[in-house]
């Protein structure tokens, strides 16, 4: 590489003249700007602060999405035959007296009713949060 | 790391790495108007000379002050903020370019040129033909009038490869105004 630039000279005055090219940018409002920094920034901050929240409920969805898988595969022969129960023949037998509908157990309805519960108020926290 | 390029990376704090003093107070809607009212013309025709397209000027330098006010900048040298600004819209376009992969084809407006625009059309295209990074060195270099220390630290090169990155850049565009005839006559003594 040559100590002097032949071409500095030649390029020097070819930018100069292309950065003078007439033009007319719409610059955007400063005070505009400013503000919309601003929300971005309560924005991010906002989001920021409700990550742990956020990682929480996802881990609160895997449990009970775990916990309904566990207890379905617990008790699954149980419910089968419990919802199979709910035909037109067993229930007109069981008004006429007959023994026929299979009974759960009360832990099995307890866990039932405590996952459902669970369950719901996920739901309405979901809910309510996106409100 | 330098004190300088503490300075440039988080201008918050540039008042305690440079001075000692206590740092100042964050920049105020009034400050960053000034400050904005300076520097935004010719940040705008840097992106723009880069990408060639006006949209993606009037995009770019948005972003290029969305994150110069996120960096919760103060004013204690309006040299350094002004390199910062630089420095941001240098990444701004190198990412678009290279999220787009194409900065070859967008380069000039998609309106295309008017009759009148004829020769600004032909030193967009000649322009153009350099790689981005060339682009930038050239147009800092001459239209700014940036050191090569200010250059290197917009371009996150080394300082001393600045003067030899800056000969071939010039000795390509020399090359390309020749080939398509923008050259300046040559002088006579």
């Amino acid at each position: 590489m040559p100590e002097t630039d032949p071409f500095e000279r030649e390029v020097d005055a070819w930018m100069k003249r292309f950065a003078a090219l007439e033009q007319s940018p719409r610059l955007p409002d400063p005070n505009s700007l400013w503000v919309k920094a601003k929300l971005m920034q309560s924005a991010a901050a906002a989001e920021r602060a409700s990550l742990p929240i956020t990682r929480v409920q996802v881990a609160a969805y895997l449990v009970v999405a775990s916990g309904w898988a566990a207890l379905v595969t617990w008790k699954w022969n149980a419910l089968s035959a419990w919802i199979n129960s709910f035909t037109p023949t067993h229930i007109i037998m069981g008004a006429a007296g007959e023994q026929t509908a299979h009974s759960l157990s009360l832990t099995f309805i307890m866990a039932l009713v405590v996952l459902a519960s669970v369950t719901v108020m996920l739901a309405f926290h979901t809910i309510l949060a996106e409100e | 790391m330098t004190a300088d390029a503490l300075t440039l990376g988080m201008p918050f704090v540039l008042a305690r790495a440079t001075s000692g003093r206590a740092p100042k107070k964050p920049m105020d809607e009034a400050k960053f108007e000034a400050f904005y009212r300076k520097t935004a013309r010719p940040i705008w025709s840097y992106i723009f000379r880069m990408t060639g397209n006006a949209a993606t000027a009037d995009d770019l330098l948005q972003k290029t002050f969305f994150r110069f006010l996120r960096s919760n900048p103060s004013i204690a040298d309006e040299d350094h903020l002004r390199r910062y600004v630089f420095k941001t819209a240098t990444n701004l376009v190198f990412d678009h370019f290279r999220e787009s992969k194409r900065d070859r084809e967008r380069i000039l407006d998609p309106k295309g040129p008017s009759n009148s625009d004829d020769l600004r059309h032909d030193m967009m295209r000649a322009f153009a033909e350099l790689k981005p990074q060339e682009r930038a060195l050239l147009w800092l270099a001459h239209v700014e009038g940036s050191s090569h220390e200010e250059i290197a630290d917009a371009l996150g090169v080394k300082t001393k490869s600045i003067k030899v990155m800056l000969f071939r850049a010039r000795k390509r565009l020399a090359g390309i105004l020749t080939k398509r005839g923008l050259a300046p006559e040559p002088r006579h003594a």
